[in-house]
């Protein structure tokens, strides 16, 4: 019975297709425009990620120049704050202040419990320093369901007020 | 009419396929084509450029985080041959700003170098007259006609850093300076000039901008902190100038060291420059060793050594404190007559009188008792006749000769032990007395207190160089200095503060035996004698108000000590004995 079905069936598109060729041709052409479709969207993809790479890079480039230029600057700050505290200008200030130095005669010495003297300078900056993975962007770890859900969630949250 | 549309479109459809099968042709044609090599090396050329990184240079600071040595702009101007188009205007400008002949740079740019396309006019340019140069730049690109070149295009400035001391003369003997090749001289600069100038890097940077993350991250050169107290120099550098000055000395040294870890606090020596301007390096300075006598200039020490030879004395068991000694003024030792530096004869005598007499007879009879064997250990075990690794470029060994060496001479053993025919630096005579001060250990001076690389501070440990003596020996001997200044009354001594230490006055060797009327007058003291916080030597060469250490170099000592305990904030005796109380 279900052979006796399939084969007219086949015997009837057969028929359909012989008497509309077009309609094949109507296939053929359907797989060709989506296979263009197909590789025009790749390469549009291709061309998109290209550019932002190539852009995101120059941003790199010019970072670094920028980055060079800064410390220039900031090493030029240094010095020139270094210069206006060196020795010779505080002791000329402080005496255009009124102040005279101290005579190791005239001073007083006074017990004050629980005071300590100051530690030597630490000059170390590694504290604030954290490890460049901890301050990457969700962007580029998460996946594409966790990113609809962030972007649902932030508009709901906008929505209600929540800060 | 179907058919015909059917052909038109079998014609387009194989026109298509044959341009893109020739377009794939072409490309497999040109990459396997002989010229294909060719191509690839002018990729690799234009796709990358050799660069040469040189990470900024260290800053150098105090032990209180004050900049002593860090970094200004400067900036190389050049011009690029094949883009310049006025070159006459260019060399004008250049020479303009610069004050210097035109023609000179026009000269250059006729007739540069073969195949060089960027020429260097001038580097180090300061920032203003940078400035000025940026500003003509911009001038002539808003005269010039629209799409054409401006005059001065091709002229180009690249800023770089260079080295900047904000303290101008301030411990210069200490920092030394650094050349325009970026090479450091002296002191600090020399001795970490691999750490401060972090090392130079020549890579290959893709100009490509898809492979930025290719970039070279070039760290920065070590920054390094001193254990000098800026403050402290600051003052030992002036007291040094007035005794100088009061005492008419030709040259001096100072140097304040923390006995307890061999921390140089201070260092003060004359000439001092400043040191942006080294290039008046050969105009201050005769030869190497006279930028920092501390550690360069080896001399002989005289009376100071006593100390010394006490210490070994007393270790050795050889005396006592209380020991007798009846001075006649004169001894025969190796077959010559020693006598006092009065030529005087002192009498009955102890220990601390000896001392306090600063009699050379005394410490003479000494040494003989002692043996030529176990003074000469006990001189090695100090440290003399080898440098003591403090931290500073240049430093000399000094020389001490020993029983064996075809100089030595018995005489030799009498008067090596009152600091005759024997040299040593200021650093050697600082690390040996530091066992006195420092319950028998010796500390190696140091300058260095941390470093700082990749945000990261990273102490230095102190270092020890034996126990030459032991805690008992320097208890006593360290009593004995201080009973002795305090019997003579000395001008060395600070009120509310017990110090120890000793005079020296020594004749200078010259090349038909020692010169008359001439002298190195010194000084070596701690205190408080408790606690001791500070070690001070004093140095002055050739004084002529008075040739004695006793009235030259003593009370230049008690001014230094008397600025060292105000601003270390060290209390009198008596408050921290009373704080120490229960």
């Amino acid at each position: 019975m279900n052979l006796q079905q399939t084969g007219r069936s086949l015997e009837y598109l057969l028929h359909a297709y012989a008497r509309t060729p077009w309609r094949a041709q109507r296939q053929w052409l359907g797989a060709a425009l989506l296979l263009v479709i197909g590789l025009g969207m790749t390469a549009a993809l291709y061309l998109d990620v290209t550019s932002q790479a190539a852009i995101a890079g120059r941003q790199i480039q010019d970072l670094r120049s920028s980055i060079i230029a800064t410390e220039l600057v900031n090493a030029d700050l240094k010095s020139h704050l270094a210069e206006s505290t060196s020795t010779v200008s505080m002791e000329a200030r402080a005496r255009l202040l009124g102040y005279e130095p101290v005579e190791q005669a005239s001073l007083q010495y006074l017990s004050v419990p629980g005071f300590f003297e100051p530690e030597p300078v630490v000059l170390a900056t590694a504290g604030s320093l954290r490890p460049s993975a901890a301050s990457m962007p969700p962007e580029y770890t998460e996946s594409l369901f966790d990113w609809i859900g962030r972007r649902l969630e932030s508009a709901m949250d906008a929505g209600t007020g929540v800060p | 009419m179907k058919q015909q549309y059917a052909w038109r479109s079998l014609v387009i459809a194989a026109l298509l396929a044959f341009i893109g099968a020739s377009v794939i042709l072409q490309l497999l044609r040109i990459q396997y084509s002989p010229e294909a090599q060719n191509f690839r090396e002018q990729s690799a050329l234009y796709g990358r450029k050799l660069e040469t990184f040189h990470p900024e240079r260290g800053a150098i600071y105090d032990r209180n985080g004050r900049l002593l040595a860090g970094s200004k702009t400067v900036y190389e101007v050049g011009v690029d041959l094949a883009t310049a188009r006025d070159k006459e205007a260019i060399a004008e400008a250049v020479g303009v700003v610069l004050g210097r002949d035109a023609g000179e740079f026009y000269d250059e740019m006729l007739n540069p170098p073969e195949n060089l396309r960027y020429l260097v006019l001038a580097d180090f340019v300061e920032a203003d007259a940078a400035e000025q140069l940026m500003q003509l730049l911009h001038s002539a690109k808003e005269m010039a006609e629209p799409g054409q070149p401006s005059r001065l295009q091709g002229l180009a400035l690249d800023a770089h850093p260079q080295r900047e001391y904000p303290e101008k003369a301030l411990a210069s003997n200490v920092i030394g300076f650094v050349s325009y090749e970026g090479r450091g001289y002296f002191g600090v600069e020399e001795k970490y000039n691999s750490l401060l100038a972090g090392n130079a890097v020549q890579v290959w940077v893709p100009t490509d901008p898809n492979r930025a993350s290719e970039i070279p991250q070039v760290s920065s050169g070590t920054t390094l902190v001193l254990t000098i107290h800026r403050q402290l120099q600051s003052t030992v550098e002036k007291i040094l100038d007035d005794a100088l000055s009061d005492y008419g000395a030709e040259h001096g040294t100072i140097v304040v060291m923390d006995p307890r870890d061999g921390a140089i606090l201070a260092l003060a020596s004359s000439p001092r420059m400043d040191l942006n301007e080294f290039g008046s390096y050969g105009v201050i300075y005769g030869n190497a060793s006279e930028f920092d006598r501390a550690v360069s200039m080896p001399y002989e020490p005289g009376s100071v050594l006593k100390v010394l030879t006490m210490a070994a004395a007393l270790d050795s068991g050889t005396v006592v404190p209380s020991t007798p000694f009846l001075d006649t003024g004169a001894i025969q030792a190796g077959g010559a007559i020693i006598r006092n530096w009065d030529n005087e004869a002192w009498g009955q005598q102890d220990m601390v009188g000896c001392l306090q007499h600063s009699l050379n007879v005394c410490l003479a009879w000494v040494a003989e008792r002692m043996g030529a064997e176990a003074f000469y250990r006990y001189m090695n075990r100090f440290g003399f006749g080898h440098p003591t690794g403090v931290d500073l470029a240049g430093e000399a060994a000094g020389r001490l000769k020993l029983p064996g060496d075809s100089d030595w001479y018995p005489v030799d053993l009498a008067t090596n032990a009152f600091g005759q025919g024997i040299s040593v630096t200021a650093m050697q005579m600082l690390m040996a007395v530091s066992s006195v001060a420092n319950d028998g250990r010796m500390v190696v001076p140091h300058v260095l207190r941390a470093m700082v690389r990749e945000g990261r501070q990273y102490s230095v440990p102190v270092q020890y160089a034996g126990s030459p003596i032991s805690a008992d020996t320097s208890n006593t001997l360290t009593q004995m200095l201080a009973v002795s200044l305090e019997n003579e009354s000395s001008i060395a001594l600070v009120p509310g503060y017990r110090v120890a230490g000793k005079t020296g006055t020594a004749q200078i060797p010259g090349a038909y035996g020692y010169e008359i009327g001439v002298t190195n007058a010194s000084f070596i003291g701690w205190g408080p004698v408790d606690d001791p916080r500070f070690m001070i030597y004093v140095w002055l060469e050739r004084p002529s108000t008075s040739i004695w250490g006793s009235e030259t170099a003593a009370p230049t000592f008690s001014q230094v000590a008397k600025e060292t305990i105000l601003v270390l904030n060290i209390a009198p005796d008596s408050v921290r004995n009373e704080m120490a109380r229960p």
